[in-house]
């Protein structure tokens, strides 16, 4: 134990740098003063590359055809839109089933890989290694392979078909990201700020609700966040466990965009967009500004 | 300093305690999570868990104890008398698995044929479209785990998927003599009914639609299209690095392939083909080598001088439709593409006069199918004179009636849906259609086509 002091000390000297926007307040200071032109310019081009796309999808959802050499298209429809909103598909129901799907993922993943981590990154046991490994097993399968065999055994265990069955193995998907992601985190954080609220009296619950919880809060946010784009944007693995029974977003988009179909297709991607978004930014900016004041406290 | 040491040490006490109640916790999680799904995943199926799995439709469906009385009523059921499969069928819900890329299908079958199903004969249809190899990995899946009841009634399929899929004793049957509309109205002799890419159906699959390979352009753009092979290279020559076609493997590549080799060979020298039950290289090479031929000739005048093709027929199509590539090729008119507004009004279609290839698309019940009496009545609806009417009018695809066998009325009725700009008649089609190869020719056929074509 005496050993790994040195190297928490130094990682979380360097975390402070690490933790993101929401620790990092000096260097981020340091970086506005020598804000200038050519910083500008790589601003501009990066919003370009994220804007421009977007801005053509949003084109292509109101086009029916964008033949060369047309610059912009010329001729429009609400094919999309009607599609979306139309009798045949039930667009809020997916919504809800998509966006539902994903946070349970997120909450259940996050829990698990904090738990993982807590054991891979604080205590020595028999097989440790192994099971790090076991962490990243997941990342290693190809994705249909592992889809295959999840398939059967969640028919075996009644899961198929179901909501449940989707979320559990979303989580499973997702868990490798979330565990290194929190593995990391907690070796930078060490246990010393725990370690003195013991000393100090005060109890296990009261030392993870005060103390661990909010100097992790914002890893636990990234992996949440993680997590849930890794399971909204499932569709492989949804349609195996979920055998056409669970329509997620992705599912009922997919079909348009293996047939070509681009205008369905953006009208879609727009949705999928905008859902992700909407939870990203819940995720990122809001709960985020909430746990770095009490960062402050921590690092201040 | 002493007193940090005492603390650190009995800090260390007081977390071995803790210590191993997480290792306990986590390392339990995390195993069943890891290896639970991917472990027991792997190893086969051997135990079939009935039980298990009756569970998994109970919360889906709303109606849920009507689904199960009639569920078990289903095992008893006497397919073959046509009451008693409607009685049985009543309150069901079906589910219909095939391909979802059509919007104008999914719209067919969601907005015209469903609410059908429901008012005349209280079943609820509900379509899962999506890929049809992972309609069939789904299917297997189940299959393989001994699951009895599974989540797929009926399936659109064809060709290769239908024999694998029969060959695996996946599907149930043969019950194309239980429905009414397939002994009044369709011809059970015609080879289109008979056959499937060669293997016999013997009554495994009902047909669903019929579609003929036909190519257009723009009018606008072109003013004579080429009708024979011939003239096909030369319009090649004209519009250079303009044309191409999906590689053979995508199902409308192989069928463009097939139709350039039949305008060389002849219809009757490449209708051999689609009789071959265990062919050889050897055995296809000899029929098809002067297409061959014909296809490595016309490779300096395609797209990226033919050193490459577009991987599938969407790829394609997106590719005609920005302006990219003169022609275009499908099964079926893109009567539907020009009144969305994808295609301008001014695009035609046209066959080779040496003709195209058409098969037949059909629907198959699963042998673990749930609710096999509601999967007959919805089938049987799909080959009603109303239902395949509407099909043509909306879809424009060709039906599988027999005309001859249809009330006066009824056949009035189809010759009085107008024609689209870009439709050819259907008579024009059918006097002009190639049978396509048969299932196993077909990877010999994409085979050879890569060796002799693609890499020469």
């Amino acid at each position: 134990m005496s050993g790994q002091e040195p190297e928490v000390e130094a990682a979380r000297a360097a975390s402070a740098g690490t933790e993101g926007p929401a620790g990092g307040g000096r260097p981020r200071r340091c970086r506005r003063r020598k804000r200038n032109g050519a910083a500008w310019a790589l601003v501009a081009l990066q919003a370009l590359c994220v804007v421009g796309p977007v801005a053509i999808i949003v084109l292509w959802a109101f086009t029916s055809a964008w033949p060369w050499p047309l610059l912009f298209p010329e001729t429009f429809t609400t094919r999309g839109v009607e599609e979306l909103f139309g009798p045949s598909q039930r667009l809020g129901e997916v919504l809800a089933t998509s966006v539902g799907i994903a946070l349970a993922c997120a909450l259940l993943t996050v829990v698990v890989a904090t738990m993982a981590a807590a054991a891979l990154s604080r205590y020595r046991f028999c097989g440790r290694d192994v099971a790090r490994f076991a962490v990243l097993v997941p990342f290693l399968i190809p994705a249909t392979v592992f889809a295959m065999g999840v398939q059967v055994a969640f028919l075996r265990a009644g899961l198929s078909g179901t909501v449940v069955g989707v979320v559990v193995c979303h989580a499973i998907v997702a868990l490798p990201y979330a565990a290194l992601i929190m593995v990391d985190a907690m070796q930078a954080a060490g246990s010393r700020l725990e370690d003195q609220a013991r000393l100090c009296g005060a109890g296990p619950v009261r030392v993870w609700a005060t103390v661990t919880a909010p100097t992790l809060a914002p890893a636990l946010l990234s992996a949440a966040s993680m997590s849930y784009i890794l399971s909204f944007s499932q569709y492989f693995l949804t349609l195996l466990v979920g055998a056409g029974k669970v329509k997620t977003l992705a599912l009922v988009m997919f079909p348009y965009l293996s047939s070509g179909d681009r205008t369905i297709a953006s009208a879609y991607g727009i949705v999928f967009l905008a859902a992700t978004l909407a939870v990203f930014l819940l995720f990122e900016v809001l709960l985020r500004r909430q746990v770095s004041r009490e960062i402050d406290y921590f690092n201040g | 300093m002493k007193n940090d040491t005492t603390e650190a040490v009995l800090l260390e006490q007081n977390r071995i305690m803790t210590r191993r109640r997480f290792v306990g916790l986590s390392g339990a999680s995390l195993a069943v999570l890891m290896f639970g799904g991917t472990l027991a995943g792997c190893a086969g199926g051997d135990e079939a868990p009935a039980e298990g799995e009756s569970k998994q439709d109970a919360p889906a469906e709303s109606a849920s104890t009507d689904t199960t009385a009639a569920d078990s009523a289903a095992a008893d059921v006497d397919f073959a008398d046509w009451d008693a499969v409607l009685e049985a069928a009543k309150g069901q819900t079906v589910t219909w698995y095939g391909w979802g890329g059509d919007e104008a299908r999914n719209n067919w079958i969601n907005t015209v044929l469903a609410p059908a199903l429901k008012e005349k004969y209280d079943v609820t249809l509900e379509l899962v479209g999506m890929d049809i190899n992972d309609v069939l990995t789904q299917l297997s899946g189940e299959m393989q785990a001994g699951v009895e009841k599974g989540s797929i009634d009926f399936i659109w399929i064809n060709g290769e998927n239908f024999y694998s899929c029969k060959e695996n004793g996946y599907l149930w049957g043969p019950f194309t003599d239980y429905l009414p509309n397939f002994n009044d109205y369709i011809d059970p002799e015609s080879p289109e009914v008979l056959y499937d890419f060669g293997s016999p159906t013997e009554g495994y699959e009902c047909p669903y639609g019929k579609a003929q390979l036909q190519m257009w352009y723009d009018s606008k753009a072109i003013s004579d299209p080429p009708t024979t092979v011939d003239a096909f290279k030369a319009f090649c020559e004209q519009h250079k690095g303009q044309v191409t076609y999906p590689e053979p493997g995508d199902f409308v590549g192989t069928a463009f392939i097939s139709c350039l080799i039949a305008g060389v060979i002849g219809k009757e020298e490449f209708e051999k083909l689609s009789s071959m039950s265990e062919p050889t290289e050897e055995s296809v090479l000899e029929i098809v080598q002067p297409g061959l031929d014909y296809l490595r000739e016309l490779n300096p005048y395609l797209w990226k001088e033919g050193t490459t093709f577009p991987a599938d027929s969407p790829t394609v199509a997106t590719m005609y439709a920005d302006g990219e590539l003169v022609l275009n090729m499908g099964y079926g008119a893109p009567q539907e593409l020009v009144e969305t507004g994808q295609l301008p009004e001014s695009t035609r279609s046209f066959i080779f006069d040496s003709g195209t290839v058409g098969n037949s698309n059909f629907m198959a019940i699963a042998a673990n199918a749930p609710h096999k009496a509601a999967a007959l009545v919805a089938i049987n609806e799909v080959v009603s004179p109303e239902m395949q009417l509407s099909i043509y009018e909306d879809l424009s695809g060709i039906s599988v009636l027999d005309m001859t066998k249809l009330p006066e009325e009824d056949q009035q009725a189809f010759a009085d849906v107008p024609l689209g700009e870009t439709q050819i008649p259907l008579d024009e089609l059918l006097a002009h259609r190639v049978s396509e190869a048969s299932g196993p020719v077909i990877p010999i056929l994409e085979k050879l086509w890569l060796e002799q074509v693609a890499q020469a």
